[in-house]
Parts: structure tokens; sequence; C-alpha cells
């Protein structure tokens, strides 16, 4: 049986075709689009907002507040994570920041810088916030499940440490850091979206949303969140391709 | 400059290694330390390349010599081919030039010629042990310090490599101090072996053949063989714990 066709594959298209008949049939049963919009109006809708070039500036500045907040993450995230999992002193402090941060709930931080920064910064932060300490946790996990044999071997060689962060470290922990990086995502790309729901910024996802709310446009509202869906699944796609590239080392 | 260790002493909570212990080495040959396990073997070449610190004594002539180690294990890097492993030491010592060159040289003595662009998962055991071997002989060193490398291997491999081994030495020499706990390993690489007693070490005996190097199924060796079992089995009771 060819790969389209296969057997996981099939259960994975009947799943889908088994959710849309439920809505189908919710929405029937609801009948008023204001409360529940069918599938196909939806898909409708969102087809119309992706062919629509009035809708590319919120989809860019809400890409690009996620990749600010998410490269901003990764740079403290990998420099500090290094550090820490080098240093036991270091993971010692960073620890109570981390379990700090992961575990306050976005909202409180959302509040917070709301009245602490602009209204364009605020869904960046929050992104920043969620990915931070998910990618440093995992990048210290990666230092210290570092064969230390391997590290011992360049310190023999008086290889420089440089080159032993640069060549033993850092693909070493490649493995964590692109899982780290995948779960962030996740968690950012919505963080990002609800601070934007939130601060209003003149463009984004998140600010559409909140409008489509208010004026009872239920159809434009499931249909962005479809967006902001397939957006994260291009991303995860991204990064899987990504991982692929930089982890062709290990058996698959 | 002599290679030796001279009146070190070293501790470990709870147990004296060594003692005011002396030994020198033999240059451009191989020696072979032999002792049962957790003797000081290790501890010995931890402090001969410098990563350990004696509480006294000293080791003379290594500082100013370049140093390479095959261990027990082949300690390669799991992310970077064979190539790409064999060059990760020498990369500031071979300019860009001559890198492809130098890789082929060694690959081509481990018989691993073509096996460049393979990753460690893609090889077995023993071809791993070859390009740590190759490693070792790659980095331009002086003296190469052996760490029972062939430890964890089934008998045809272990000779296997052992002939791989002595058939690179003959073409590059360098001085080659290697430990293990393996009566014939050490009799069939080492141009001397030496025997270690139980932690604190005592030299049981250096056994230098007449020949060269002492071979498989060379006459003597069996003699040589019981010789180094009955010192074993003795402890010590009759060696000498400084050599001069």
């Amino acid at each position: 049986m060819n790969n389209l066709f296969s057997r996981n594959r099939l259960i994975t298209f009947g799943s889908v075709f088994v959710l849309l008949v439920i809505w189908k049939l919710a929405s029937i049963l609801a009948g008023s689009s204001l409360i529940l919009p069918s599938p196909e109006e939806t898909l409708a809708t969102t087809g119309r907002i992706l062919w629509s070039p009035e809708f590319l500036p919120d989809i860019i500045l809400t890409v690009l507040r996620g990749f600010t907040g998410f490269a901003m993450a990764l740079g403290f995230a990998v420099s500090l994570g290094i550090w820490a999992g080098m240093a036991p002193g270091v993971h010692a402090a960073l620890k109570p920041v981390l379990i700090a941060v992961r575990s306050t709930p976005v909202i409180s931080f959302i509040l917070l810088a709301l009245i602490w920064l602009r209204v364009e910064q605020v869904p960046v932060f929050i992104a920043f916030l969620t990915m931070f300490p998910i990618v440093c946790m995992n990048v210290i996990e990666g230092i210290r499940s570092l064969d230390p044999e391997l590290v011992e071997m360049a310190k023999f060689y008086r290889v420089p440490v440089r080159r032993i962060i640069r060549e033993v470290y850092v693909p070493g922990i490649a493995p964590f850091l692109t899982g780290g990086i995948s779960t962030a995502i996740g968690f950012g790309w919505r963080a990002v979206i609800i601070g934007e729901v939130l601060s209003q910024p003149r463009f984004g996802i998140g600010t559409l949303m909140q409008n489509a709310q208010t004026y009872l446009m239920v159809s434009e509202l499931i249909a962005w969140t479809v967006i902001a869906v397939l957006i994260s699944y291009v991303f995860e796609m991204l990064m899987r391709l990504t991982e692929r590239r930089l982890i062709r080392w290990k058996p698959r | 400059m002599k290679l030796e260790i001279k009146n070190i002493s070293k501790s470990y909570p709870g147990q004296k290694v060594f003692r005011n212990f002396s030994l020198a080495f033999r240059e451009n040959a191989i020696t072979c330390i032999l002792g049962p396990s957790g003797c000081g073997k290790t501890t010995l070449l931890n402090i001969l390349s410098g990563n350990m610190t004696p509480d006294s004594g000293s080791s003379e002539g290594f500082r100013n010599r370049t140093l390479s180690y095959i261990f027990q294990e082949p300690r390669l890097l799991p992310w970077k081919t064979v190539s790409e492993n064999l060059l990760f030491p020498v990369k500031e010592i071979i300019d860009e030039a001559s890198r492809q060159g130098w890789i082929e040289h060694y690959l081509q003595l481990v018989n691993l010629s073509g096996k460049g662009g393979l990753y460690p998962y893609q090889l077995s055991g023993g071809m791993k042990q070859r390009v740590s071997m190759a490693r070792a002989f790659a980095f331009p060193s002086d003296v190469i310090l052996m760490d029972e490398p062939f430890r964890a291997l089934d008998l045809p491999l272990k000779n296997n490599l052992m002939q791989t081994f002595l058939g690179i030495w003959e073409e590059h020499r360098r001085t080659v101090i290697a430990v293990t706990h393996d009566i014939d390993e050490a009799l069939y690489m080492g141009h001397e072996v030496i025997v270690f007693s139980q932690a604190p070490v005592k030299l049981l005996d250096r056994i230098i053949p007449a020949s060269d190097k002492v071979t498989a199924g060379k006459p003597g060796k069996e003699e040589l063989r019981k010789k180094i079992i009955r010192l074993l089995t003795n402890g010590g009771n009759s060696g000498q714990e400084a050599q001069q």
C-alpha cells in the first residue's frame, strides 16, 4: 500500500471527516450562522480572507511579532542555557526564574505588559516570556545529557574552548533544542494572538479576531482561527525540515 | 628529556594509589602497563596527560611533548562524519589544502578508505575503534596514551585491531604507553611490559624481551605469561615500590 493510502493516513482522514460531519450537524442544529456557521461557509470565509490583499499586513505583522519574540527567546535561552548547563551555580540562580516564568499565567504577564509597554510591544514580550523558559530548560537538559567523555576527549586533544562550544556543545544540544523550539513555537504562537486580542495593536490576527467577536462575525472568527492553525502548522513543518537537516547524524 | 615520573604519590579518599612511585618509559617503543583492574593504571595515564595532578612528585618530559589518545570507547562525535572526526583535533594544525590528503592517508592506514563520509552510527564497533586509532595517529603527537582500547571487543576483532595498530605504528613510530589488564594483549603489543601490583602500586617487574617485539606464538611467550600470572597472583610480595 503506498504512503498516501497507508492505514494510519486513512484513519487520520477519517477522523477529520467525522469532525467535519459533527461540525456540520451542530451548525444545522444551531440554526443560525451567527451562532455556528457551517464548515463550507467557514471555508469560503477563510478563502476570501487568504485571497484578499487587505489582510496581508495583519498576517505579516502577527508573524513578525511571533518571530521577533522567538528570536529574542532563542538568543537568550541558548546562551543562558549553555552557561547554566556548564556552571551549576548559574543553573541554581536561573532555576527559580525559569520555574516562576513558566508557571505564571500568561494573562498576568499580558495585564502587566499592558501597563508597562506600548501595545505593539505586548505580543512580542508575551511571546518571549512564553518561549524562553521552555527553550532554556531544554538547552540545559541537552548540556547535562551530553556525554562528558566527548568533552573530555576534546580537552585531552587541547581543542580551543571556542571550538568545543561550537562543535561539541552546540551540536550535542541540537536534538533538545529543536524539541524545545517545536514546543515553544506552539505555545508562543498562541500567546502572540492572545496578546494581540488584549492589547489591540492596529494590525494583527488577534485584533481582527477580537473585532469579529465584537461584531458577532462568528464565521470570520473561526476563519481567523483556522488561518492561525495553518500558519502554526507551516512553522511546525519548517521546524521539522530544519531538524532533519540539522540532525542527519542520528539513525532514523 | 627522558619520559618519566618521579616520586609520585596519589590518593583518593580511602585509597592510596601511588606512594613515592617512579618509573621511566622507553621512547619510540610500545610500553604496556599491565595490572589488575582498579590498581591505578588509568590514574597514571591521567597524571601523564596532565589531566590529574599528583599529590606530590612530578612527571617529566610530557609537558613539552604533544600527546594523543586512544580511549576504551572510541569517543567519536556522533554529529561529525568519520573525516570530520579525524579533522577535529587537528584543525588548527593542518592547513586546509592538505586536509583531504591527510584524512585519506590515515583512513587508508586503518582500512577505512572511502568511509570518510559515514557517520559513527553507520559504523561497527571495530570500525569506530579504527577511526579512534586513526585520529590518534593523525594528530601529530610525540606520545600516544592508550587506555584499554580493546577491552570490550571479542577476540578475533581484538587481534585484527591490534594488528592494524602495530601496522600503523611501524609506519608512524611514536612512544606508546598503553594500559591493559589483558596479559596476552600486553605480550602481543608491547616492546616492554611493566607489571603493576594492586594499589598502592608496586612495580612487580619490567619484562623486556630479547627481541624488539614479543609476538603471539613466539617461543617464550607462554613462560612470560606464566611468570606474569605468578606475579599478579602473589600480589607483589616481592615487588619494589620505586624503580629508578
